[in-house]
């Protein structure tokens, strides 16, 4: 029996609604408790302010593509290395660290889960390979559904159920976590060297649009009565003029659960632009977040970008073929059969660059207005904004409207004109970043049940404690503290354990992974429906005996069953 | 101030020296200065015996000399930005990575990567230099963007690759793909070369012997007269490289 007390902490638990008191947190062997023994370990925290573990609720980190982007860019490997100590693997990389690189570092900014953005199944092995070598942080795979032929025939035939059924069979095949749709049909439709250019599209061969993909996948996910929603990429990604489509994508929500959203929207940023070419874009901010507002079933993440070098990877194929024609740098095109694709190129987001700055206001701007902030999550859609290690700062910029001016001034002049950005007065407080770093996520990816992001008696005891004392520290001026502060915690603590003290690392850790699995009918069970198993043995270069995932893969699995209603 | 540094006899002389830390600014505070010997740290007094002469106030007045096996020392001038390194024998590999300022000479041979991504400054060698002489790294699509590389003799393969600033003057014979991935600065070569040029976007390269297997995506653009160290030469004048849509100039003297 392990036991740990920290005394004197300053804590803000959103989903617990405490808002800042001092208070003491007892653990006992990885959990919370109401109290431990005399003989406890005990932290003074000293009135720091103290959050549940931070949750990143889209991020690529682990997975083929990630690896890809490793090595195909070797002169990222080159930045931030740091050499073996203690118990710690060297580390090399800046945009596409090692997964060593990317757990320490995410553990010196407090953030204890984090979820994979996308997961092509068929490559599922090597995404669990690579998360049991993230040993900081527990791990969950959104996995990729925009262009499988199973789904896409069942969309086809307006058959909700047999849609549900496939997600069901891969879900708990790959041992992914949620429904991922990267540019629905579009992806498919890349496999032709096309793409489709609003929801309406019919997507080439398919004879399905992507309007109507992701409508039977909202429903499909709430037969199965999953712990997320349906994690969307909408259409277009990166199109002067896409607001339409992501607007057109925002109509056809509709409200099917009480818990939580019912379509998140990720790295809404990318999807918020006016204009018609590269010339003349502009911020569509103003409408999107407007239409977030008046819509409670949706959840968003900011997707921001930060200037600085970084690597972008996505299964949205066609869109880096496009970013590709730009930069006639490399790039990397890659088929899944019958599932997905995906592409990287390395970028460069210049302050010199009006498009780029227009970017990095509409991040910006989609946090400030948005006003629920369990609407809005911080995120930067590692590494594609740019990397995580970035997310102090953006916290600062969230937190001080005189760094956001300061920002302002050092970036074409012509910015204003393009962005409401400057006209924004709103100063997020520490309630509202505490909510848009963990508990928003938690509740989001539905993991609050099983002890994520809160502090409750019962919950998993991920704990960061940040040297930042919020009665003494005005976060509008003091800024370059507050960014210092949520980089370097001065505790993390991982499942009842102290991970990371000062920017150190000082245990080996030993992550879990969680997935889910939906309980459907016998008759809704694919791997003896023998249509689906004579496609499979047709298409699939893999033997369908072959396909799922052994437990082997997750040596500390942590599954979440539902109960299908079909 | 001068400080020579003269190598002590080693057990085993083929294992490497890490000597990033040779550059004149370090030895301007007489701070603690170490090297690594394969993977083992040591202080600089057990490899080198260290004899200073004078003083210095600023880096610019710090020349370091190098003598003895100095073969194996790598990384020698890495990130200098001051003064002056004479090597007297031979230079390992990658000597003057990221120089910014100052000289570097070399009587003897340099090995591999010398002045790779070097940003400013002068390195002369009177020997041959090795492969990716001048040349950016792995991944790297900007080599070197500054300064001035002279090799009296003849340089390896992948000489001056992704250069993008500055100028390479190879007096011998260059390798093959010289020059390849070129943007920007100048690359003059005395003797002969293979391939040069692929994939060119920018620059100017000027060969005085034979380029062998000229590449097929060059434009001819006539001949033309240049001058160069006082002499008139009859040029052929080439553009591309035109499968990358290209822009450099290729100066190829006529015979």
């Amino acid at each position: 029996m392990s036991e740990l007390l920290v005394r004197n902490a300053y804590v803000i638990d959103p989903l617990s609604g405490i808002k800042g008191d001092i208070m003491d947190i007892a653990i006992r062997d990885g959990k919370i408790v109401e109290e431990v023994g005399r003989n406890a370990e005990v932290i003074d925290a000293d009135h720091c302010l103290t959050l549940p573990g931070g949750i990143d609720s889209h991020s690529h980190v682990c997975g083929t593509k990630v690896n890809f982007g490793r090595y195909m860019s070797p002169e990222d490997m080159r930045a931030g290395r740091t050499a073996r100590k203690g118990v710690m693997h060297v580390t090399s990389g800046y945009s596409v660290p090692t997964t060593f690189g990317n757990s320490y570092r995410y553990s010196t900014m407090g953030y204890t889960t984090v979820l994979e953005g996308a997961m092509a199944p068929l490559e599922a092995r090597h995404t669990h390979e690579e998360f049991t070598a993230t040993p900081h942080q527990d791990m969950l795979a959104n996995t990729l559904f925009d262009g499988n032929w199973s789904i896409m025939e069942a969309v086809r035939d307006r058959d909700v159920n047999r849609a549900a059924a496939v997600v069901a069979w891969t879900l708990s095949a790959v041992k992914g976590f949620a429904i991922k749709l990267t540019n629905p049909g579009g992806t498919e439709a890349w496999g032709f060297g096309e793409d489709v250019h609003s929801i309406r599209d019919q997507v080439p061969h398919f004879g399905v649009t992507p309007g109507e993909m992701i409508e039977t996948m909202i429903r499909a996910n709430e037969i199965l009565n999953l712990p997320h929603s349906v994690h969307l990429h909408c259409n277009c990604l990166g199109v002067p003029g896409n607001y339409q489509t992501t607007l057109d994508t925002i109509d056809l929500v509709p409200d099917l659960n009480a818990k939580r959203q019912s379509l998140y929207l990720t790295h809404l940023q990318f999807h918020s632009y006016g204009g018609s070419t590269w010339r003349d874009i502009s911020s569509k901010s103003e409408d999107i977040a407007r239409a977030v507002n008046n819509k409670s079933q949706l959840a968003i993440d900011m997707g921001q970008i930060m200037f600085g070098r970084t690597t972008t990877m996505t299964a949205d194929g066609p869109m880096e073929f496009k970013l590709y024609m730009l930069h006639h740098n490399k790039w990397s095109n890659h088929d899944v059969e019958l599932e997905t694709g995906s592409g990287i190129i390395p970028v460069y987001y210049s302050r010199k660059s009006l498009v780029n700055c227009v970017m990095w206001a509409i991040g910006l701007e989609l946090a400030l207005l948005v006003k629920d902030p369990w609407q809005c999550m911080l995120s930067t859609d590692n590494p594609n904004g740019a990397p995580f290690v970035k997310y102090p700062e953006i916290i600062a910029l969230l937190m001080s409207r005189r760094f956001r001016e300061r920002e302002m001034a050092l970036l074409d002049p012509r910015t204003g004109h393009y962005a409401p950005l400057p006209a924004i007065d709103r100063e997020l407080d520490w309630y509202e970043i505490a909510v848009m770093t963990r508990a928003a996520q938690a509740k989001a990816l539905g993991i609050s049940g099983i002890g994520k992001g809160h502090l409750a008696p019962g919950a998993e005891a991920d704990v960061a404690i940040y040297p930042l004392k919020p009665g003494l520290l005005d976060p509008s001026t003091d800024y370059q503290q507050v960014m210092a502060g949520f980089g370097k915690t001065r505790y993390t603590i991982k499942r009842g354990r102290v991970v990371a003290r000062d920017g150190d690392i000082i245990v080996e850790g030993a992550n879990s992974t969680i997935w889910t699995k939906a309980n459907v009918p016998p008759e809704y069970n694919l791997s003896a429906d023998p249509e689906f198993v004579k496609k499979f043995e047709q298409y699939y270069t893999v033997r369908m005996s072959n396909y799922p995932v052994q437990d082997l893969y997750l040596p500390r699995g942590v599954r979440i069953t539902t109960e299908a209603a079909l | 101030m001068r400080v020579i540094l003269q190598t002590k006899p080693r057990k085993n002389p083929h294992i490497p020296i890490e000597a990033e830390a040779v550059i004149p600014q370090n030895f301007l505070r007489k701070n603690d200065i170490r090297v690594y010997e394969g993977n083992k740290e040591r202080k600089l007094e057990e490899i080198f015996y260290i004899t200073t002469e004078g003083p210095a106030v600023s880096p610019d007045q710090v020349e370091i000399v190098l003598a003895g096996e100095t073969g194996t020392l790598k990384r020698v001038g890495e990130y200098m930005n001051a003064g002056r390194i004479v090597v007297e024998g031979d230079i390992g590999m990658h000597c003057g990575n990221f120089m910014s300022a100052g000289e570097i000479i070399i009587r003897g041979n340099a090995d591999a990567w010398l002045g790779r991504e070097m940003r400013g400054g002068m390195i002369r060698c009177e020997g041959n230099a090795g492969h990716y002489c001048a040349a950016g790294y792995r991944g790297e699509k900007r080599g070197m963007r500054g300064g001035t590389v002279e090799v009296m003799g003849n340089s390896g393969d992948f000489t001056a690759e992704y250069l993008c600033g500055g100028e390479v003057r190879i007096h011998g014979d260059c390798g093959d793909l010289t020059g390849v991935e070129m943007r920007g600065g100048t690359l003059i070569i005395g003797g002969n070369c293979h391939r040069p040029c692929g994939n060119m976007t920018g620059g100017t390269c000027m060969i005085f012997g034979n380029a062998d297997a000229m590449l097929p995506t060059f434009r001819s653009n006539g001949i033309e007269e240049r001058e160069y160290e006082g002499q008139r030469f009859q040029m052929m004048v080439f553009r591309g490289d035109v499968a990358n849509r290209g822009k450099g100039t290729l100066l190829i003297r006529k015979k």
